[in-house]
């Protein structure tokens, strides 16, 4: 059994990492990526050769090329150490086309170009724009750029090694005292009381184990999970953040700072991150921090993106099990009675109608009865969930309804079932001991799916009750081309619904003795 | 029985038993009633009086969404200069337009008809639906059959179903509406570039299923080829199935272009998704209502009847209802 799971995990790896090479093909080179500059009023300000390096630059960000020019090769040979600064300032000014370079240029010119020509990049050079004699053109000055696109094989392997990353204590550049790691039992943060916790030196988080009041009350900072850097849609963050961190207002609550200060703040100070040199950046900074670990997340009124989904989701799968499968069997017992027709037209109408034309309809009764149908994440109320769940109960409802009755109807004409009626059993201990048993497994089999795939959220349902939660994020990320969102996202969905697949095999072939993945001789 | 009981029934000579020679020609043949499939499937259609009622709505359907827009002309931006037209509730459009066939569902923004944009928005939205289906049915039951048969082919396809199937649905269409355009055949090309897998799976659990019954082994131990195999004793077993597999996946197109509008990457044509998502607003406005649900009312009745219809088709069409 664990040998047979261990194939499907690494087999489920495998259309993982083939999942996202697709959808990496799709955007970075089916999508045409000019389209990023579509609704982008920088870009339609620029002219000339600023225009193609605004472009360069923008492509980089949003993932497309790796890209460098002259001057910022230059810049950075200087301050290596590698050109005087006499050298430098010459170096720096490029000809109007490559013959009026100096000496000087030329040499670096060619530097640039033999160093990228050797990495196979494409080096190009934008000759100045003059209009009329010798002036030039706004943004027409002459530039020095070399890129490419990104290999497939390149982005997979980078994308797929940057997924899990570790601090580690040589990552912050400039540390004052030691570097390594300490471990406390008394957290300085709450003054000398019995807190276990593991604090870094030189590492990206100061906090690397802790404990606090919030659940899980025990927290880790070590391994950091990268599905995708955002651009557009949250800039700079990371999809999994984005989804996971708390939104909503601030809390304020009384802190005390590593200087001995004392103020009401958001502040939590557990997760600081390095930022380097940022202490004496600002005087808010120097006077609440002793180190250049001043980067930290605030504490927020409500709950992640993927919180809301979730609740929302796995309470409306409750209710849908709870409601459909009773409702199911009863359809299948009184077969072709009133009930079964009455279920039969609510099936019906669930699976016919459009999805959105029915939450509407929903969000209309429940207006007119009184309910909020919007959510507003700064004034919760219990009530606010109400239409949300009902709206994503009601297909699963629906659904479960509908092949719960199937299957049992199947089973009812079973040789078991005539055995078990002949041999005196009554229709209820029939119905709940023998054909549910056995119609319920593929129902089984969907559970795991049910409860993880809550985790993703609703697209529809988010969008009409204005929930913050996760079910939105691909189609925004979509609509603004956010292409690292787009692959973290699309990669998280693949690994549910993988984990899914084998969990609710896993799970039926628990209940049911019979059903064996390994071979054995009968 | 005597003579005299005989006469007592008053039964004449025509109806009573007589003596019938042995005919040697007529004894060689086998007799049973008359079947033909497509009779019987039609006679236990129509035998449900509910059928009469929901073919004859479909029939109008039909009507309204393809002829009507032949007869009558619809230009959205006819009345674009006559402001007293705009946003008018059935009742006041009825008072000012006159009662005709174009004032009764109201005006939408443009002071257009809402009736008339909702025909011609069903048009696009019906066809989108039927040539989707088409499609998606014809290369769904085609590689379905190949790959319930071949296990080689199994084994190639299952991975492509676990790798295509991961990739969002949304994220696809939304490639294909930006490397294309937002026209229909675009969005008929990305409804079905990957949505004739789902089909397809469906129908190979199917052959799987039904490839190794008895009847099927005796065939293959008397030496059917697979080919006739499959034409002769798998695809009558499953007409009922991919009828009633029909009957859910040409609604499916209209629900999923309405919510593909709804998100923003739906078709640049009018059509019922595009009305119900250009209306949204008027739906929280008082007195607007009537142009957010008038399509949404229509497009549900679409749908609900092509269902009902595909469904009992679906039924009459498995040869265990022809008894």
């Amino acid at each position: 059994m664990t040998k047979y799971l261990l194939k499907r995990l690494l087999h489920g790896l495998f259309s993982v990492v083939a999942v996202v090479a697709l959808v990496m093909m799709l955007i970075y080179s089916l999508m045409d990526r000019n389209l990023i500059f579509a609704n982008d009023p920088q870009y339609t300000k620029l002219n000339n050769n600023i225009k193609k390096i605004y472009q360069y630059q923008q492509w980089k960000s949003y993932g497309y090329i790796e890209y460098d020019n002259y001057d910022d090769f230059i810049s950075r040979l200087h301050s290596a150490g590698e050109i005087s600064d006499s050298d430098y300032e010459t170096a720096k000014k490029l000809g109007r086309d490559a013959t009026k370079d100096s000496a000087t240029t030329k040499k670096y010119v060619q530097m640039f170009t033999d160093y990228y020509d050797d990495l196979g990049w494409d080096v190009t050079r934008l000759n100045a724009i003059s209009y009329g004699g010798n002036r030039i053109a706004s943004g027409g000055d002459p530039k020095l750029v070399a890129s490419r696109d990104i290999p497939l094989l390149k982005r997979l392997w980078d994308y797929f090694t940057g997924l899990v990353k570790i601090d580690d204590i040589n990552y912050a550049s400039e540390i004052s005292g030691e570097r390594g790691l300490t471990f406390t039992l008394h957290d300085p943060l709450y003054n000398g009381s019995f807190s276990p916790a593991i604090i870094g030196n030189g590492t990206e988080h100061k906090y690397l184990l802790y404990l606090d009041s919030q659940f899980p009350y025990i927290h880790q900072n070590i391994i950091q999970i990268k599905l995708g850097t955002s651009y557009s849609v949250k800039k700079g963050v990371d999809v999994f953040d984005n989804i996971t961190t708390r939104q909503g207002s601030y809390v304020m609550k009384e802190v005390t700072f590593p200087t001995g200060l004392t103020e009401m703040s958001a502040d939590d100070l557990h997760t600081a991150k390095y930022i380097k040199g940022s202490q004496n950046a600002t005087s808010i900074n120097s006077a609440r921090f002793v180190d250049d670990y001043t980067n930290v997340d605030t504490y927020k009124s409500s709950m992640s993106r993927i919180g809301f989904s979730f609740v929302i989701g796995i309470i409306s799968v409750i209710i849908a099990y709870l409601i459909g499968i009773p409702v199911g069997v009863i359809m299948a017992r009184k077969k072709d009675k009133l009930i079964d027709k009455i279920g039969t037209v609510y099936v019906i109408f669930i699976i016919a109608v459009p999805s959105l034309a029915y939450i509407f309809l929903f969000k209309a009764i429940g207006g007119k009865l009184g309910l909020p149908t919007t959510f507003i994440t700064e004034r919760l109320t219990t009530t606010m969930y109400i239409l949300p769940i009902i709206s994503l109960s009601l297909p699963s409802i629906a659904s479960l309804m509908r092949w719960l009755r199937r299957y049992m109807i199947d089973q009812m004409n079973s040789d078991y079932v005539k055995f078990a009626r002949s041999g005196g059993l009554t229709e209820n201990e029939i119905f709940t001991k023998h054909i549910l048993k056995n119609a319920a497994i593929p129902i089984i089999h969907g559970i795991p799916g049910s409860i993880l795939g809550s985790l993703t959220g609703a697209i529809i349902t988010e969008r009409v009750y204005v929930v913050p939660g996760a079910g939105n994020l691909l189609t925004t990320a979509i609509n603004s081309y956010d292409n690292g969102v787009i692959v973290g996202i699309t990669l998280f969905y693949a690994m549910l619904s993988i984990i899914s697949i084998i969990l609710g095999d896993i799970l039926m072939a628990t209940v049911d003795p019979r059903i064996s993945y390994t071979t054995k001789s009968r | 029985m005597s003579k005299e009981k005989i006469a007592e029934l008053g039964m004449t000579n025509e109806e009573l038993f007589s003596f019938v020679d042995h005919d040697n020609l007529e004894s060689e043949k086998i007799t049973a009633p008359r079947y033909s499939y497509w009779q019987s499937v039609f006679r236990v259609f129509f035998k449900k009086k509910i059928n009469i009622v929901i073919l004859t709505l479909l029939f109008i359907i039909i009507v309204f969404a393809y002829i009507y827009p032949m007869i009558y002309h619809y230009d959205p931006f006819a009345n674009l200069n006559r402001p007293e037209l705009k946003h008018l509730n059935p009742s006041k459009a009825i008072s000012v337009m006159g009662l005709s066939i174009h004032s009764i569902l109201g005006t939408g923004a443009a002071g257009q008809s809402t009736f008339d944009a909702i025909w011609n928005g069903s048009r696009i939205s019906i066809s989108l639906a039927f040539v989707c289906a088409a499609i998606n049915m014809t290369i769904g039951v085609l590689i379905g059959a190949v790959w319930g048969f071949s296990k080689k082919v199994d084994i190639f396809m299952t991975e492509v179903y676990n790798i295509l199937g991961n990739v969002p649905y949304v994220l696809f269409i939304s490639v294909m509406v930006m490397l294309f355009s937002a026209s229909f055949w675009t969005m008929v090309f990305a409804l079905t570039i990957t949505g004739w897998l789902g089909i397809a799976y469906f129908i190979r659990t199917q052959v799987v299923i039904i490839r190794d019954r008895e009847y099927n082994l005796a065939s293959k131990c008397l030496g059917t080829s697979t080919i006739k195999i499959a034409i002769k004793n798998i695809l009558p077993f499953m007409t009922s199935v991919i009828v009633t597999l029909l009957a859910s996946e040409i609604p499916s197109y209209i629900s999923y272009e309405v919510f593909l509008s709804y998100i923003g990457m739906g078709l640049s044509d009018m059509s019922l998704g595009k009305l119900i998502y250009s209306a949204e607003s008027s739906m929280v406005t008082p007195g607007w209502e009537f142009e957010f649900w008038s399509p949404v009312a229509i497009s549900s009745i679409i749908t609900v009847v092509l269902y009902v219809v595909g469904q009992n088709l679906g039924d009459a069409s498995d040869p265990r209802t022809h008894m």
